[in-house]
Parts: structure tokens; sequence; C-alpha cells
């Protein structure tokens, strides 16, 4: 083909790319700022107020105040830390699932991948009685099985979006059915902490998982901002993206497996916390505009679980788990995906 | 997807026309299963029971033979009530997949269950809502609305309500309702503790009171849904050839899912959601009556009885002393059977 | 233009249990536009996937200048043979900019992103195929033929010297189908890009067709110039149907019109003169 048959529609292509892509940098830091917002208002508020320089103050530790110190750094920091981890796993690992099973309902809420790790985590808590640390690796091992098994039972000459969504929604009711029975014949105590469990929060984290949580973000999200060449490759479809060259199969194992830890991690920091998986990208899609980003969902999401945390610690009668709010807050933005999206012709 | 653009391989010929007799014949003979099993319900469990103690706990009751009462106080009534709720999630099984056209259409899949189960905890703990004659009306209102709601959503667009927006719809619409009943849980350790023996889907502890508070509704229920067998043969056509046809399609549409909604509200308001019966054992029923609406109906009314009672009996057996809930044997046992249907049927058909 | 040549030798296509395409040879004449042709299921589509490494072949090879695709870098091959699936995905809310961009994917790597020899190829893509007013659209809002057009667009800005496309006019109006392939008739004139096309309708496949492929269950039936292959006799066989063939008023190439078995006017002239 003879190149640059028109300088001047390259010039027209080169800034419509480039204000795409300001528009993108632009909301990834605001969205940040955000972030940074929120993180402090948490530290901020409570029972004990702290105000907004002090925090500041004493999380660079610019002057020794011990109690505010103490509240800031040992008693809020750490919910600080597992809402922006957890909010920034779902994100990126939600956002991941819809693009490579083309449907923006496919988020890991509703294919299996939460319940299978509930099960596991359930398990430990009512029938080993286990402590936060044997729970969290229950829970992380959870999301890896069940998601394997999905992976195989919908493999049949390749992995179709299409089957990979109906076989884990099945596999998520046989989850519920164990994890029903497991509730059921628990004493009362053991039920209520599982329920609890079960609705996902971030006041509950232990700090070893934790810190494993913030390790493995560190690693594996830049590793899926490398990834996201390919999966702007596998979102046109498999048959584009193998004559594109990309090395479909391989790259699709990649993501999944990312987004699986990321899934299994954040459960067994906070639990199942509802709907942040599914909404963060379409919101972030909305913001950045057309094509997204990897980090701007994370961003959405560390948002969302944060303001979800806010809300239910401070601003209702009883403090609440965070999954109530975020169910709560997400059940009719859900509703009015479902609706838009069947609509559009892209529900599957 | 990459399955659209292979030749359809569709191996199951059309079924044979299966002559009247035969299906007849079929159809004694799966009542007659029905009473095998409602015989097994009866007298396996824990305590073993004769025949003669069954005759003499009606004929000739005698309240200090523990047996006696076992049988009239716990086994039958539990039997009938698994009568009457398998035959009601059969039906609607069989209603739901022809009325949508869709193969996985179930009252659990699509959340009916789930509505129907929320809008019961919402009455008990926060109407205070006492017993069952009571709370069954909010069963109804949470089953009608969540099938109008997953049916609306999942049919909007081209395409209609394919399988995969279905299946989408009503897990959505499941997570929503399971956000909702834990929020009101979540503040009430008493409700917490009813809920969780609920919500699992059980025959146990079940007795006559409930099976009289419900009965009426799933009679009734039962009977306009055995009489739609030609209505729905018209709707298996698809919409515009019903149309065509004459068939008043809005109007069946509305009365079948209002005629789902009273038997799914009941039978969760008796025994708890139940998940995978009603997907199931229509299509097993369909491989026996072939495409017939009107047989179809009548081999699920006493198909769906037989396998609930069958898990409800081997949760008792295989857990015994204890046992394992019927809406967890079939969670599990159901599971693969929807497995395979996904990965060996071909989904755009019924 | 680099000249290229892509052949099968003993090809053997399927999916699941059954073989389709079985023990294929064929060659794809270099810089020039090959049509295949043949009823429903005879494997037309199964055989262009399986020359665009689409499918893994269960025997024989598909051969790239004498190599075999599959033991080629797929990113290598993507430079050179481009293909437009029958049914691609155009993602949630993206731009006709964008989606044309990602035509561009084999020439990017890791570390070079993207370059102004990308952004000349994507404008010259969108020229070419006259969609250069769209760049903003969402995919979405596009009509059949415009959205068509623009994923002929990126397969084009994927700049290869081969073109693959699986019925490329299915659900495009007539104006629209002449129009697309008047449109890879221009791309195959002015650079010699060597095009394959899977079509159904034959009298459009006379027409623009410098080589035709005809095939019936998963074998090459015939094969040559329009006037070659396109014959009574030929169709017959294929498509089984009873059939006449006439010049093309317009371009006279072959022009198929079918008997039926209500239109016996030409025996009726006959018997009348």
């Amino acid at each position: 083909m003879t190149p640059a048959l028109d300088v001047l529609d390259a010039d027209v292509v080169r800034s419509g790319r480039r204000a795409q892509r300001r528009r993108s940098a632009v909301v990834t830091s605001v969205l940040a700022l955000v972030v940074l917002g929120l993180c402090v208002l948490t530290l901020m508020i409570g029972s004990y107020a702290v105000p907004a320089p002090d925090v500041i103050a004493s999380l660079l530790r610019l002057k020794d105040d011990a109690p505010t110190d103490f509240v800031v750094r040992d008693l809020r920091l750490p919910t600080v830390a597992t809402g922006l981890g957890v909010g920034i796993a779902l994100g990126v690992a939600g956002v991941v699932f819809q693009k490579l099973l083309g449907n923006p309902l496919a988020s890991p809420d509703f294919v299996g991948v939460s319940s299978g790790a509930s099960v596991l985590a359930v398990s430990s808590i009512v029938l080993l009685d286990a402590g936060s640390t044997v729970v969290s690796g229950s829970a992380l091992a959870g999301a890896v099985l069940t998601a394997a098994l999905i992976y195989v039972l919908a493999w049949r000459d390749g992995i179709s979006g299409y089957r990979f969504v109906l076989i884990g929604i099945g596999v998520s009711q046989f989850m519920l059915a164990i994890i029903g029975y497991i509730v059921a014949r628990a004493d009362v105590y053991e039920a209520r902490e599982a329920m609890t469990w079960l609705v996902g929060t971030v006041g509950q984290a232990g700090t070893g998982e934790l810190r494993t949580l913030l390790v493995a973000l560190v690693v594996l999200v830049p590793t899926a901002l490398l990834l996201e060449r390919p999966l702007r490759a596998l979102e046109l479809g498999d048959d584009a993206a193998t004559a594109l060259g990309s090395r479909v199969e391989v790259s699709r194992l990649a993501l999944l497996a990312l987004s699986i830890v990321l899934i299994g991690l954040s459960v067994a920091v906070a639990g199942p916390i509802m709907f942040v998986a599914l909404i963060a990208g379409p919101i972030a899609q909305r913001l950045t505009g057309p094509g997204g980003s990897l980090l701007a969902a994370g961003l959405v999401g560390a948002v969302i679980v944060l303001g979800a945390d806010l809300v239910a610690q401070h601003l209702v009668p009883a403090p609440l788990p965070t999954g109530v709010v975020t169910g709560i807050v997400g059940a009719p933005y859900l509703i009015w995906l479902l609706a838009t999206v069947n609509r559009e012709g892209r529900g599957g | 997807m990459t399955v659209l653009d292979r030749p359809t391989q569709r191996a199951e010929a059309s079924p044979r026309e299966r002559s009247r007799a035969a299906l007849a014949a079929g159809l004694v003979l799966v009542a007659g299963i029905l009473l095998v099993v409602c015989f097994f319900s009866i007298t396996l469990g824990s305590r073993g029971v004769g025949v003669p103690t069954i005759w003499r706990a009606f004929a000739d009751y005698d309240p200090d033979d523990a047996s006696q009462t076992v049988i009239r106080e716990l086994r039958v009534p539990r039997t009938l009530i698994g009568l009457f709720a398998g035959a009601a999630l059969g039906v609607s099984g069989v209603i739901l997949q022809g009325v949508t056209r869709n193969p996985l259409a179930d009252p659990g899949i699509m959340g009916i269950n789930a509505g129907a189960a929320t809008c019961i905890v919402f009455a008990i703990m926060v109407l205070g809502a006492q017993d069952v004659s009571t709370y069954v009306w909010f069963a109804f209102l949470g089953a009608g609305l969540a099938t109008v709601s997953v049916y609306g959503i999942a049919s909007l667009g081209r395409e209609g309500a394919t399988p995969v927006k279905l299946a989408l719809a009503g897990a959505a619409v499941t997570a929503i309702l399971t956000s909702v009943t834990s929020a009101i849980v979540m503040t009430n350790v008493e409700a917490l503790n009813e809920l969780r023996f609920w919500q699992v889907g059980s025959l146990a502890g079940r007795y006559f009171p409930v099976f009289w508070q419900v009965v009426p509704f799933l009679a009734i229920g039962l009977v306009v849904a055995l009489g739609a067998g030609r209505a729905l043969n018209g709707l298996a056509l698809g919409e515009d050839l019903a149309l065509a046809l004459g068939q008043r399609v809005r109007l069946t549409r509305l009365v079948m899912f209002a005629t789902v909604a009273v038997l799914c509200g009941a039978a969760t308001a008796a025994c708890g959601p139940i998940v995978f019966l009603g997907l199931i054992v229509p299509h097993l029923a369909r491989m026996l009556s072939g495409p017939d609406h009107r047989w179809l109906l009548a081999y699920a009314v006493l198909l769906t009885p037989s396998v609930l009672l069958a898990a409800d009996i081997v949760g008792r057996v295989a857990a015994s002393p204890g046992e394992l809930q019927v809406g967890v044997v079939l969670g599990v046992l159901g599971a693969p059977a929807f497995i395979g249907l996904v990965r060996y049927r071909n989904l755009s058909e019924l | 233009m680099t000249s290229h040549d892509l052949r099968a030798t003993n090809l053997t296509l399927g999916y699941a249990s059954t073989d389709i395409v079985s023990d294929l040879d064929v060659t794809i004449p270099d810089g020039r536009i090959t049509v295949i042709v043949g009823a429903n299921a005879c494997g037309k589509s199964t055989l262009l996937r399986g020359l665009a490494r689409l499918l893994r072949p269960r025997g024989g090879e598909v051969l790239l200048d004498g190599t075999s695709v599959q033991d080629m870098r797929s990113i290598d091959v993507a430079k050179v043979l481009g293909l437009l699936p029958q049914t691609p995905v155009a993602p949630d809310g993206i731009t006709v900019g964008d989606l044309v961009g990602r035509g561009r994917y084999p020439h990017q790597g890791w570390f070079r992103r993207w370059s102004a020899e990308d952004d000349r190829a994507v404008a010259a893509a969108l020229e070419a195929t006259g969609t250069a007013d769209l760049v903003d659209r969402q995919i979405a809002e596009l009509s059949g033929g415009q959205r068509q057009r623009v994923w002929v667009a990126m397969a084009l800005a994927q700049d290869t010297d081969l073109l693959l496309l699986d019925e490329p006019t299915t659900y495009l109006d007539i104006n629209h189908q002449v129009e697309l392939l008047d449109l890879l008739t221009d791309l195959n004139r002015a650079s010699a890009k060597t095009v394959v096309i899977v079509l159904h309708d034959l009298n459009l496949a006379c027409r623009y067709a410098d080589h035709i492929i005809a095939m019936k269950q998963g074998a090459i039936v015939a094969e040559g110039s329009p006037r070659e292959v396109v014959t009574a006799a030929v169709v017959t066989d294929v498509f089984g149907l009873a059939c006449e063939v006439v010049p093309d008023p317009v371009s006279g190439t072959p022009m198929v019109v079918p008997r039926g078995r209500h239109h016996a006017a030409r025996e009726v002239v006959e018997a009348l003169a």
C-alpha cells in the first residue's frame, strides 16, 4: 500500500489519538487525587478526629505525637491500605474479565470465582475454626481451583466467552449450595462470623494477608499494564486477534491467571465484596472515553471501596460491613447496566 | 463467538412421533415410580417403619407409639409437601422454558426463588410476619417481581432473551437480592439464625400446618399450568408465528408468568429456595415425552416430585443419623447436569 | 510490494470429531484476486481459516514462502498475511480511529508503541475505505455497510501483502457489496496486493475474481479463471442447481441463471420458432 496519501489526514489521526491520550491521562490523575483524598479522609475521621495536616505529618513522620501516630498509623492505616489494595485489585481484575470474556456483565462476582473462594474460606472458618491466615490462604486456593475447574469444563476446541460465563454460573450455584450447607450446620457464633465474612468488609484484614496483597499488587499491576496490549487485540475476538499476530491462548491464560490471583487475594483480605469488580470497569470507561484503561479501572475500584467503607462506618447508625453498602449502591447501577447492555445487543 | 460459524452439528434427530399409547404407558410407569418413591420417603429414615405401622398410624392412631407419631407428624407431611413443591417447580421449569424458548430458563437460575426468599425474609424480619399463610403473599410478590424483571431485562435488545442474557440477568438479580437480604439479616443475630436454615432449601421440619397453608395455592397453580399445554405449543413456534396463528401472545405470557410466580412463591415459602430442579427435570421429561407440551407437563408433574423426594431420601440416608438438606443434594447433583447441558447441547434451540 | 507464495499441501482441517477439509492441495496465485465459492458447509471458510493459521492442521501443512505457518512466529505471519474474520467483535464504545489503529498491532511491540508510520498507515486505510470522516464516531452508531468498511480499514492498516476475507459481503446491501468488491479490486490493482475472498454470490465472484476455486464437501472441484470454472456442469455439480451460464452484459464474465421448475421460457420460445 502506498503510505502517506494525504499528510493532513495523518495529522488528523495523530491529533485524535493524542486528544484521547490526554483525556485518559487527565482522568487518571484526577482519580489518583480523589483516591488520595479519600485515604486522608478515612485517616481523619472517627471517634478520635485528626485534622488533615496532622494526618499527613504523622504519615510522613514529620513530627512525633504518640496518640495521633497510634490512631493514624496503627488503627486506621491498615483499613486504608486494605481499601486501596482491594479496590485496585477488584477493579483491574474485573475489567480484564469483562474484556476477555467479551461481556460487560461477566464479572468474577457472577462467574463463580468469588463463590469458589468463599466456599473454602467459609469451610475453614466453620470446620477448622481457622485463624485469619488460613482463611485467606483457603480463599486464594478456592479462587484458583474454581477458576481452573471452570476453564477446564468450558474448554472445547478453545474457550468461548459464552460457555465460560454459563458454566461459571452453574459452578457458582454449586458452590452456593455447599456454602448454604456449611453455614446451616455451624453453631450460631461461627455462622455469624461466616455470614459477615461472606458479605465482605474492609475492616477484617490481618496484617499478613494485607502485606501479601500489597506485594502482589506491586508485581501484578505493572504486569497487567504490560498485558494491556495483547488484551486490546483479544477484545476483537479470537480470530481477529490471531490474524493480528497475538498468541491468543497464552495471552488469555496469563491475563486470566493474573486477574484470578488478584481476586483471590482481595477476597482473602476482605471477603467477597460485591459489585466492585463489575462496575469499576464500565465507570472508568465512561470517564476516560472509549478504550478505557486498566489503571483507571483500578483507581475507580479504590474510590468505590474507600467511599463505601466511609459510608458503612460513619454515615449509618450502626457500622455495617462494606459489602452491604457496595451491594446497595451497586444494585441500581447493575440494573441500569443490564438494561442498556442488552438494549445495545452486547449482552451475549 | 467461535461456536457460531461452525456447521451446527445437531445429531439428535427430531424425536420420533411417539404413539399415544406409548406415551400413556410411559406416564403410568412414571406414576408408578413416584408411588414407590413416596413409599420410601415415608418408610426410610433413622427410624425404619413398615407398612402395618403406616396403616395403623391413620386407621387406628396410638399417640403413645413413637413410630406412628413420626409418620403422622413428620414423614407424611414432609412427603406431601415434597410432592406438591416438586410438581410446582417442575411445571414452572417447563412453562419458563416454553415461554422464553430458552433451555436454561429455571426458577433457580432466573432468581425467582431468590426473589421469593428475599421478600419472605423482609416480611418476617422487618414486618414481623409470623406464619406461612401471611408471608406466602410476599413470596408471590417477590417471585412475580423477579420473574418479570429478569425476563424483561433479558429480552431487551434485538436477539431477545438468549440463554447467556437470561442466566446473567438471573445471576445479577440474585446478587442484588442477596445483598438486600444480608443487609436485613446483618443487623439481627436471631434473624440470621433463622435464615441460614431456611435458605438452604429443605423438606425437614415442614409439618401439616405449613402444608395446609400452601397447598391451595399450589393446587390452583398446578391446575392452571396443566391446562396450558396447547398455549405453550403455540408459543414454542416463536412469538411472530404464534401471533400469525391467532394466539393472544401477551395475555398467554402474562398468565403463564403469574402462574409461575404463584407456584414458585408457594414452593419457596414451603421449603426454601431450591435450585436446578426446575431446570434439569423438564429436560429429562422432554426426553421421554417428546416436544408436545401437553404430555411434557404431565410427565414433569410426576417426574419432578420423584426426583425431589429421591434427593431428600438420599440426603437422609447418606448423612444418617443427621441429614443433608435436599437443596444441598440438588445443588451438588444438579451442577454437573447443568454443565453437561451447556457443553453438549446446542443452546440456541429448544 | 514483494511477492509471496501461499500454498497448502495435503491439508486436513476439522472441528471436534469431524474432518471438514481433507487432504487438500492449493496454491494461491500471487498478486491476484482469488475467490473461493461453494455451497453452505462445503469447507470454504474452514479452508480460509486454515490458510490464515486460525486452525491447526490435522494433517499436511500451510506454507508461507516455503515455511510452515505453524512454525513461524504468529506476529511475523501477521506482518505479511492479514485476515478479516466473519464475525469480528467490536469492543464496547470503541471509536473508528481506535479500532482501525488496532490493525497496527503486529508492527508495534512492548517498547515501540506508536509511531508516525502507524498514523500514516491508519490515515491511508481510512482514506482508501472512505471512512476518514467517521474517525471519531463510535462503531455502535454506524450502519452495517459503514461498519464493514471500517473492519476492512482495520485489516488494511495491518498493511500486509496478502489479505484474506471471510464472507465480507454478508449483511451488506447489494450496492455496498459492489462497493466493497470494487474497493478490494482497487487495492489489488494499485499495489498488487494478493486478495483471497470467500464469497456466496457466484455472479459477483465471476466478475471480480482473477482466479476461482470451487469447493464441494471439503475438496476442490475446479479452479482456474472464471470462464474455465463457471460452467453449467460445474455449477450443477457444486450447488446441485440446474442453470444456464450466459455472458454478463456488463463485464462479459460468466453469469449464472438458475432454471427452477416453473420458468421454461427458452424451450417455449424454441418450440414456437
